[in-house]
């Protein structure tokens, strides 16, 4: 499943935040990466049809997004939002089995295939052993994988999540990367990601600074790594190790 | 003159006591406009509200109430009779149980509903003005089956006023009076039956009938109204200096003030047959105004 | 696996726990009152007047306002996502209490013009007829001034600002008329002393209908509880939604406060009661939280009769005792935990 943006801007409280953004989003895993503000979430939601575009368009599989059904395109996006704001009592289990909403509506009762969705969900990102706990009680790493379980358990096609492992331990921070990295062979997975050696890691990055599109390529890409060590002011360093690219934090520390 | 008016009144009076037949059927109208039908009249009444409690009673039919509100005080039997609460919070079971076959009250929808849904007879009386009252204590007593009682009543009223009137030294005639019932400030217009208390009596009044009947006032109208004479009661008047802009007020300064305790306050704001009795409180406390300098 | 068998034990302990009070409490319901009826006086017709057409509507509409008010106020706190959230925050209350002030004072104003309209008309309409359509006129006005369910914030600044001013021109009416003042105090305590059979039959008719349909949008809620984009993600039509709940909780409030006036934190505190003994998502909660108003408005009800008999209380301070008292209990034991 395709996403296409073709010179989307976006304001956010009258200030412009994306400007005259194209790029398309085939299947496998994008990494949007750029400096703080550089309107990575705003293109997430505009993806994700929660903010209109003030110009251009996004099309789904040749479709204007914001022409499709609201729950036809939920069964084929599903967004993670970068903060929880959660409120409320539920378990985690209840809170997975709410991604099954686009393929249940608000009536229907859930049947094996949801069942099975969920439970795949909550094995991926291994939350099985604290299903009936509630949310709230749980750390804000834990909460976050309950949340991406969530998107997962929508088994959409396109996957937009926003700062999925802030909050996650190394070990965690790894099972997810090698998780999508699976996912990218069926679905469409665009991540944003402050972390930048883990978005080494994705099929393709896209470089976002001021509301602009700086550049785009695959991860090998050396145009690409010129880009991201412009962008980010010199702070990184860009190695091969082992045949792939690294991002080291540069502190200017030369012996 | 008022001697021979008087004499004429009681003769008419009297000889309508001998024109009305043995007690029939009687169906009347109370204010809201609803028919009552009584086969007899009634025998266990239940009173919401003080000025009908003193009406009933002035009329010799205080032994048939049987429940009074929690207001109703005057005489001083009906203290005795079990207390059914406020005007709005009437307690429904307790006046059920009382079994009456009249309940008497002014207006309150829900509590006249309810009671009637219930089937209780229930007759709702408001009183503004003196007019008001009359027609009031003539209906009452028609339905206690003493027809002439009523107007009876309301003459030896009147006769009261005339001579509380009396009382009332000529040199305040026409002066503008303030009475305060409330300290919001709510006054009592000419229009209200304290107003045209006090227009038998001689006086003005500071409040214009244009205003309602008990309008709620802005304190800055009394100060530019200057009034002659202030009343209310005794205690709100120890503080009225302090009220901004009204240590100015004249009378104040001169004393001309009426401050009623609270039995008094009470007393003068029920339109009932004690309407009499309350303009000689107040021709008793205008007597005693000291001069103006 | 184990917490799993917790709740749903929670949960039915809670369900039978208010059951139970329900069924004892309506029970007292009809044994308390002004009057002193023993077992013997059940054959006198006018016990039986009493029992059957003072108390026991009473004990009934009782439990039915407090639903109401219990499933309203679940539904604004899971609205608003706050649990603070009462019934009256999208002014029902004001709505309902300016009608209530139309009424009485178009009685008094009666014969009088104001400007060029006759206000007699009022009067016909009666108060429980004008408390319910107030209070839905006052979420309508909310609802216009907040075009439409579109941003929740916008709804609850709305809601405040109608508040005020609905409850300004109340306050300016009841200056021209004592008469509206006095009613006016009456109304805004509560008072379940004129529940009557056909009271209870609107209460409980509107309680039949919107039991089923807030379960329906109990997974709204639940998705919701998300955050609002996340919701929105998910499918929901927001806006819609937040309408046809806005609605539900109009129709809920304008019942309960036509019939007994605006009764305070039935509809804060129930909601609370169940997420402190058996929290769950809301397919669970707003049923539960109908009951658990139910249950507090009875022991509310019961208390001002049987307290100070054969006087009686105000309804609507004890619900501010109880309720209040409850909410003092819980912020105690938070602060006691840190």
């Amino acid at each position: 499943m395709t996403l296409r943006v073709d010179g989307v801007s976006a304001r956010l409280g009258g200030r412009e935040v994306l400007s005259d953004v194209h790029c398309t989003l085939a299947p496998g895993w994008t990494a949007v990466v750029g400096p703080n503000g550089a309107g990575k979430s705003t293109l997430l939601r505009v993806l994700a049809g929660l903010l209109p575009a003030s110009a251009g368009a996004v099309q789904l599989e040749g479709w204007p997004l914001l022409q499709w059904p609201a729950r036809e395109r939920a069964r084929r996006i599903a967004w993670l939002a970068q903060q929880a704001d959660v409120s409320g009592d539920l378990t985690v289990r209840e809170t997975v089995q709410l991604g099954r909403l686009p393929q249940l509506g608000l009536l229907a009762a859930p049947g094996a295939a949801d069942a099975a969705a969920v439970h795949a969900a909550m094995q991926i990102t291994e939350c099985g052993p604290w299903q009936h706990r509630r949310l709230h009680e749980l750390s804000g790493g834990e909460r976050q994988r309950v949340l991406l379980a969530r998107a997962l358990a929508t088994e959409a096609p396109v996957l937009l999540l926003d700062e999925p492992t802030t909050h996650l331990d190394a070990p965690h921070q790894v099972a997810l990367a090698r998780l999508f990295r699976r996912l990218a062979a069926s679905h469409t997975v665009v991540t944003v990601l402050h972390d930048l050696p883990l978005a080494l890691h994705a099929d393709r990055l896209l470089l976002l600074v001021d509301g602009r599109k700086r550049a785009e390529g695959a991860f090998d890409d050396d145009t690409l790594h010129a880009a991201l060590t412009a962008a980010f002011g010199g702070a990184i360093r860009i190695v091969w190790q082992r045949g792939r690219p690294m991002a080291l934090p540069d502190l200017g520390l030369d012996p | 003159m008022k001697r021979g008016w008087l004499g004429c009144s009681l003769l008419l009076a009297w000889l309508a006591l001998l024109a009305v037949p043995a007690w029939a059927e009687l169906t009347l109208r109370d204010d809201r406009g609803v028919t009552l039908h009584f086969d007899r009249p009634p025998q266990r009444i239940v009173s919401l509200l003080p000025s009908l409690t003193e009406a009933v009673c002035a009329l010799d039919a205080c032994s048939r109430l049987v429940g009074v509100d929690r207001y109703s005080d005057w005489p001083a039997r009906v203290l005795k009779l079990p207390r059914l609460g406020g005007l709005d919070d009437v307690q429904i079971e307790r006046t059920l149980a009382l079994k009456p076959d009249l309940v008497l009250m002014s207006s309150s929808e829900r509590v006249s509903e309810r009671l009637q849904a219930l089937g209780l007879k229930v007759m709702v009386l408001d009183s503004q003005t003196h007019a008001d009252v009359q027609r009031t204590l003539v209906l009452l007593a028609r339905m206690l089956g003493e027809p002439a009682k009523g107007e009876l009543l309301w003459v030896a009223i009147q006769q009261q006023i005339g001579s509380a009137a009396a009382r009332v030294p000529a040199r305040l005639r026409g002066r503008k009076v303030y009475y305060e019932v409330d300290p919001t400030p709510f006054a009592a217009s000419e229009d209200s039956f304290i107003g045209q208390t006090l227009k038998r009596l001689g006086m003005g009044n500071a409040v214009p009938a244009a205003m309602g009947s008990f309008p709620a006032l802005n304190p800055e109208y009394v100060v530019r109204a200057q009034p002659d004479i202030i009343m209310s009661g005794r205690a709100e008047l120890a503080t009225m200096a302090a009220r901004p802009g009204w240590s100015g007020l004249r009378a104040l300064r001169q004393h001309q003030t009426c401050g009623f305790d609270t039995a008094a306050s009470y007393l003068l704001v029920r339109p009932g047959p004690r309407l009499g009795e309350a303009a000689m409180l107040l021709a008793d406390c205008l007597a005693a105004l000291p001069p103006l300098r | 696996m184990n917490a799993e068998l917790v709740d749903s034990r929670r949960r039915r302990r809670l369900v039978t726990g208010m059951l139970l009070a329900a069924l004892l409490l309506s029970a007292l319901g009809l044994m308390v009152g002004s009057e002193h009826l023993g077992w013997a006086d059940l054959g006198r017709a006018d016990a039986q007047l009493i029992i059957g057409r003072i108390r026991a509507p009473r004990t009934l509409g009782a439990f039915g306002v407090g639903a109401l008010f219990g499933l309203a106020g679940a539904i604004a706190q899971g609205l608003f996502r706050n649990p603070l959230a009462d019934p009256y925050l999208l002014g029902s209350a004001a709505g309902a209490s300016l009608a209530v002030v139309l009424v009485l004072a178009g009685g008094a104003l009666l014969g009088r013009h104001v400007g060029s309209v006759n206000l007699a008309w009022l009067r016909q309409l009666g108060l429980v007829t004008a408390a319910f359509g107030g209070a839905l006129g006052g979420v309508l006005l909310t609802l216009v001034l907040a075009r439409g369910a579109q941003q929740t914030l916008r709804l609850l600044l709305a809601g405040v600002v109608v508040g005020v001013v609905l409850g300004a021109c109340g306050d300016l009416l009841t200056t021209w008329s004592p008469a509206a003042l006095r009613g006016r105090q009456t109304f805004m305590l509560g008072s379940t002393a004129f529940l009557d059979w056909a009271g209870v039959g609107w209460l409980f008719g509107g309680l039949l209908l919107a039991l089923p349909f807030s379960g329906r949008l109990a997974r709204a809620l639940d998705a919701l509880s998300l955050g609002e984009d996340s919701a929105s993600s998910l499918g929901l039509n927001l806006p819609r939604l937040r309408l046809l709940l806005v609605l539900l909780l109009a129709l809920c409030t304008g019942l309960a406060v036509s019939q007994a006036g605006l009764v305070a934190f039935v509809g804060l505190v129930s909601p609370h009661l169940v997420r402190r003994f058996a929290p769950s998502a809301h397919g669970f909660t707003l049923p539960a939280s109908a009951v658990a108003g139910g249950v507090l408005m009875l022991a509310a009800d019961v208390l001002a009769r049987g307290l100070i008999a054969p006087q009686e209380l105000p309804v609507g301070v004890l619900t501010a005792v109880l309720g209040g008292g409850y909410l003092l209990w819980l912020l105690h034991r938070r602060g006691a935990m840190r």
